[in-house]
């Protein structure tokens, strides 16, 4: 009896249906592996692209500068100007593009306190105040200046 | 009989597989196809990520544990609400020894309430019971021989060639592996898009020269940010490396972190 | 704990005590019920397996008459093992990507690939060279859809002479070869999963795939051994009690085996006492107490240790029914302590937190997808399955009159 390869027969069918699945599988693995797969390494390449077009919620200092270079310059000479704006004034992205006032927040009691209340894990060098002993109201503005600290008003 | 049968059913075989071989061009067309419903291709880049290296180090001594860089974070990040951190700051304090034990220390008692995200509340020891207190500001520490990666099944984080180690979120299976082998717990799985997330060093903000929004507030310049491939004159990670002695975290686990702490204590983890 | 706790009680998280890092201060452990099954189910069919190859490599004739039902139990659970997988996934509609890029470095990448040679170049291949003359039979002699059924299986090959039977044999006993270190790859790769990660102490260390294998084997025998009795009694058939007591001896060395290991895993981790033990302990004593000590160590180990050891000791004297509830209950129990243990490896590692400072607790919901509900659906669907199985090829009246799984 002539048989194909000199296999019996059921091991030919198990073998022809191994080739059949292995085949299935390396096609389906070329179609599906996305093309900017190994780019750059074991990842798709694109994602470098798609991680970097999200929007900015923070605008950073400089686009503040832009607009605000009065509030800038008092700043450069006093202990705040290394501070951000946007710690105290909160995401300004929303603001730089459309800028109105209800985009921004004012600063406010809570943002004083939040960076000079006195806490014994803060470091020493950090001005920092007792604020039940040091002032009961609840604007600092009232002594002092936030754009120049050492300013009296 | 069963000759018939196998020759059959062989040349059957052999011209399914011809038929493949010649329909090649027609497989690229189904990629391309495919392609487009599974995962988008992106747009143009302008920016070569082989020519920057970013790192971010941690001075612990300048940190006032204000928590706007945990909260910044959660706003330019769309973080979801809840135990999900990118980046956040805990709370050491380290008590005096009871007198008389002849112990150097007491006991370490650390918090981070909500991250940090909105300051700290006063210490629950009162203050002249503590012998040291700091803050430690946490994040993705850059492993240079990053777990997290080394255990993605699918290819879907990476370390990127500047620095960074990313997440692939339209690739991400959602398996939790890599949570699971980061071990300083700085990976989370979103509730919202159910793939891992964690810190990207803002990858959207420095490929286009702006800084990390925690670095952006950061009252104190407690986070140092930089790239190590293009110093800037009076570049404060230059500083930071030339001026601070250092650590990093896990030291042990051969992580190789990139991200350097200087004033933390022997009792952080 | 030498560190002490500050019961720091966040609105979102009152569950934990000490510290533990923000992340981790989540509801339910990342890694929760569903992935407790997937290795108890993969276990099953590796220590099934095993169990069948005892018969056609080791040649243990005494164990001819569970040698078709421990595949098809093999069979039936591995069916089943991706399904608690594929729940878990944030994305199961990704899930092929682990088959289209898998990345070499991770272990969990390796699972498609076992899975898949396990479940066809293993398991089918052997029941299918064991049953293909069956098949033929049957086929020929079987109306109606099971007849059409039993022709599919045959794929076309009719040839049951005596030396295609002979090479049926001969390829089934080097499948059941080929298939020893595959069971060891398919279960010890999910071991690897745990034992790979250094960030948890709890998990990584290197003895973790060779208890998970073990535990396995143990695991599998005992699934046997309480399949062939229910089977037995629900066909009112005689057990065959040689069977049974080799099968409970082989379950027996297993279990010392096991036992032994993961009491080495213990008595290490104890006496090197590494930073992490005082949290692990803690957590061990308090968050894993009945699932640990009386679970996996009292009832899963140390109560089906006596049992049969005492039997392996005075078998002759101790009379056949006592004997067959003595097997039948250590089987039981064995199942539950390691379902027990895989719970105390998968949860147990999540419920301290990496900052080694703080402890996690996890209360199961009932419904959803991480639930009890599901768990217990995942866990009887298996033997749902093996039942079709059982009435298709482990008939007790094969149409031909011939007995199934028959001598050889």
């Amino acid at each position: 009896m002539r048989r194909l390869f000199n296999m019996p027969p059921q091991v030919l069918r198990i073998f022809l249906l191994a080739v059949g699945i292995v085949s299935i599988y390396s096609i389906a693995r070329y179609i599906l592996t996305p093309s900017s797969f190994r780019e750059y390494g074991w990842y798709r390449g694109a994602a470098l692209t798609e991680l970097q077009q999200r929007d900015p919620v923070f605008a950073g200092r400089k686009a503040c500068e832009e607009c605000h270079s009065d509030e800038e310059l008092k700043l450069a000479k006093h202990e705040h100007k290394t501070l951000s704006c946007e710690g105290c004034h909160g995401p300004g992205q929303a603001h730089v593009n459309d800028p109105k006032k209800e985009n921004i927040e004012k600063s406010s009691f809570a943002a004083c306190v939040r960076c000079h209340e006195a806490n014994p894990s803060r470091p020493k060098w950090h001005k920092q105040i007792v604020i039940k002993e040091h002032y009961t109201g609840s604007k600092c503005t009232e002594c002092h200046v936030p754009h120049s600290p050492t300013e009296v008003p | 009989m069963s000759n018939t049968v196998s020759r059959r059913s062989v040349l059957g075989k052999i011209g399914a597989t011809l038929a493949g071989v010649l329909a090649l061009p027609v497989a690229r067309t189904a990629k391309a196809a495919v392609q487009k419903v599974l995962v988008s291709t992106g747009a143009a880049k302008g920016y070569d990520p082989t020519k920057h290296k970013w790192v971010m180090a941690i001075d612990a001594n300048r940190c006032i544990g204000c928590g706007l860089c945990a909260e910044a974070c959660k706003k330019e990040n769309h973080v979801p609400e809840g135990p999900y951190f990118r980046t956040w700051v805990e709370r050491y304090v380290i008590t005096k020894p009871e007198p008389g034990s002849g112990a150097a220390r007491g006991e370490t008692l650390v918090d981070c309430p909500e991250g940090g995200m909105h300051g700290f509340p006063p210490i629950s020891v009162p203050k002249d019971e503590v012998q040291h207190s700091f803050f430690v500001p946490k994040l993705c520490n850059l492993c240079q021989h990053s777990p997290c990666v080394q255990v993605c099944p699918v290819g879907a984080t990476f370390d990127a060639p500047d620095g960074a180690v990313l997440i692939d979120p339209k690739y991400c299976i959602g398996c939790g592996f890599c949570i699971q082998a980061c071990p300083y717990g700085c990976r989370f799985l979103s509730p919202i898009t159910k793939t891992a997330e964690k810190c990207t060093l803002c990858y959207h903000r420095i490929t286009r020269g702006l800084k990390p929004a925690c670095v952006e507030v950061c009252p104190t310049q407690a986070r140092v940010f930089g790239d190590l491939k293009n110093p800037v004159p009076d570049d404060p990670i230059q500083h930071f490396y030339q001026n601070n002695r250092v650590q990093a975290l896990k030291p042990h686990l051969g992580t190789e972190p990139r991200v350097f702490y200087a004033g933390i204590d022997k009792e952080v983890r | 704990m030498t560190n002490a706790v500050t019961n720091v009680v966040l609105e979102l998280a009152p569950h934990f005590e000490g510290y533990v890092y923000p992340n981790e201060a989540t509801q339910q452990p990342l890694w929760s019920v569903l992935i407790v099954l997937y290795p108890y189910i993969t276990g099953l069919v590796a220590g099934a397996f095993i169990m069948a190859s005892l018969v056609r490599v080791f040649n243990v004739k005494a164990l001819e008459p569970v040698y078709r039902m421990s595949l098809l139990t093999a069979f039936a659970f591995l069916l089943c093992a991706p399904l608690p997988l594929l729940f878990h996934l944030g994305h199961p509609e990704r899930c092929y990507e682990v088959m289209m890029t898998p990345h070499l470095t991770s272990p969990m990448a390796i699972f498609g690939f076992v899975y898949a040679w396990y479940l066809m170049a293993v398991l089918l291949l052997e029941l299918w060279f064991d049953y293909r003359e069956d098949f033929v039979k049957w086929s020929e002699s079987t109306p109606g859809f099971k007849g059409i059924l039993y022709r599919l299986f045959t794929v076309g090959v009719t040839d049951i002479s005596e030396p295609a039977v002979k090479l049926d044999h001969r390829i089934g006993h080097i499948l059941s070869v080929v298939g020893i270190p595959s069971a060891f790859l398919l279960h010890g790769y999910v071991g690897f999963i745990f034992g790979s990660v250094k960030a948890n102490p709890w998990w990584g260390n290197v003895l973790m795939p060779i208890i998970f294998i073990m535990s396995a084997m143990v695991s599998g025998i005992a699934l046997c051994v309480f399949n062939y009795m229910v089977l037995s009694w629900i066909r009112r058939k005689t057990v065959d009690m040689k069977c049974l007591d080799v099968m409970c001896m082989f379950l027996f060395y297993a279990l010392v085996i096991d036992a032994a290991i993961e009491g080495l895993d213990w008595i290490h981790r104890i006496y090197s006492a590494e930073e992490g033990f005082q949290v692990m302990q803690y957590m061990a004593r308090e968050k894993l107490f009945y699932t640990l000590s009386l679970g996996q160590v009292a009832c899963g180990t140390l109560v089906p240790l006596l049992m049969l050891g005492l039997l392996q000791l005075i078998r002759k004297r101790v009379p056949e029914l006592a004997r067959r509830r003595m097997y039948f209950a250590s089987a039981a129990l064995i199942m539950v302590g390691v379902l027990a243990m895989r719970w105390n490896v998968v949860i147990g590692g999540q419920l301290f937190s990496k900052s080694l400072r703080g402890v996690m607790s996890y209360k199961m919901e009932f419904a959803g997808l991480e639930g009890w509900f599901m768990g217990a659906v995942l866990l009887s669907l298996p033997f749902i399955i093996l039942t079709v199985f059982i009435k298709l090829f482990l008939a007790e009246k094969p149409p031909g009159g011939q007995v199934a799984g028959g001598s050889r």
